[in-house]
């Protein structure tokens, strides 16, 4: 590839996968202005490694190492970081109505969970999510398929208790 | 909550937040404008300030040794010239570790795996404790800068004993501390102690997460 058609490529990857990037940002960065400094990050990384790209991997593939592996290389950086999910929590049950109320309550207390989990565990709670399969899973974080399947049982167990200790 | 509520749950997140997925196109642009992202560009003014006064202290004192070695060797202060060999010589290994691992963890791919590039990268960090072994090891030397050969002649009982004490003290303090900086010593009260500054937080929160690599393997 010579130098515009990467910064075509480049262009094309984020405006069609920019998903992956936001998603990544929210996960390990719940204060808006921490997640826009660390999507400006793993857009960085995403132009200085375009040229390496192997296609070999799916872009997404490619994506979610990138952005992962600088999400939780910021996130180390970033120690002092705003808990936003109690407070919405609070502010929005008010005012909706009562299934909206306790829908947005859900999501809250998701993510509040979400940030309470370590790093690895937050990468790997996300590719689950998004409904990944366990392969893509494991060539993301570099595991085995049989060490995925293991990983998120005990996750999602770490979930449902929380939610089971907080919700009615 | 099932494994479907779950998921559910985080469709209807994302549905709430796509609308926010913009990404401002000049922003794109200007990154994809950059050329070369090279390893002294993209590092923090403080490490290049820290390398810049490292360079100049065991370069100024290996051009003021040399000097002393080769033209007045006979006339100059033997203990003063041996601590300050010391000195130097340790500081340059010590700088010499700092910018290697700086460029290593520069070099780390991050398009790898997660578990493969976290751990490269906290092995990196967590070997700059390297640093800190050997820039402990010139601890005696500090003691040593002063004697001359009047000590022998001039000095009382009480003067060679409080000089000995302190001497001996900081030799032992020092190899000690070379022995016992160490990554399983993590959590060890005059470990946190020592590395409790805001410099050495990455260090620490490596260490963290290296416990968690570990723990994925």
């Amino acid at each position: 590839m010579n130098k515009q058609e990467q910064q075509q490529f480049f262009k094309e990857i984020i405006e069609q996968h920019k998903g992956i990037l936001f998603k990544v940002a929210r996960v390990y960065c719940p204060n808006e202005n921490d997640s826009q400094d660390l999507i400006q990050e793993m857009m960085i990384q995403v132009w200085q490694s375009i040229h390496k790209y192997n296609d070999q991997f799916k872009i997404s593939t490619w994506l979610y190492r990138i952005s992962l592996n600088v999400a939780i290389s910021f996130y180390r950086k970033n120690t002092t970081r705003a808990n936003r999910f109690t407070v919405l929590n609070e502010q929005t049950t008010e005012i909706l109505t009562e299934d909206k109320a306790e829908t947005e309550q859900q999501l809250n207390l998701l993510e509040q969970f979400i940030s309470e989990l370590k790093e690895l565990d937050k990468a790997l709670i996300l590719l689950y999510l998004e409904d990944k399969s366990h392969t893509e899973i494991a060539e993301v974080l570099g595991l085995s398929i049989s060490n995925v399947g293991t990983k998120v049982g005990r996750i999602k167990k770490k979930l449902k208790t929380r939610f089971s200790q907080l919700t009615p | 909550m099932n494994e479907l509520e779950l998921k559910e749950l985080w469709r209807i997140a994302n549905e709430k937040l796509e609308e926010s997925f913009t990404i401002n196109r000049q922003n794109t642009e200007d990154i994809a404008r950059i050329k070369v992202y090279t390893s002294l560009s993209s590092m923090k003014p403080i490490k290049i300030f820290t390398l810049l006064v490292g360079i100049l202290w065991v370069g100024l004192g290996a051009i003021i040794l040399s000097h002393i070695y080769l033209y007045a060797f006979s006339e100059a202060n033997k203990f003063f010239l041996v601590s300050a060999s010391v000195q130097v010589v340790l500081t340059a290994i010590a700088l010499w570790i700092y910018l290697y691992q700086l460029i290593k963890i520069y070099e780390v791919n991050s398009y790898d795996p997660i578990l493969e590039t976290q751990e490269k990268l906290v092995q990196l960090r967590i070997s700059t404790l390297w640093s800190a072994r050997i820039l402990f090891l010139q601890l005696p030397v500090w003691t040593t800068f002063w004697w001359n050969e009047t000590m022998f002649t001039d000095w009382n009982l009480f003067q060679w004993i409080l000089t000995a004490v302190v001497t001996v003290s900081f030799t032992y303090v020092s190899i000690w501390l070379f022995l016992n900086i160490k990554y399983k010593n993590r959590n060890k009260k005059w470990f946190q102690l020592i590395f409790s500054g805001k410099e050495w937080t990455p260090l620490m929160k490596s260490m963290e997460l290296l416990e968690q690599v570990e723990e994925y393997k």
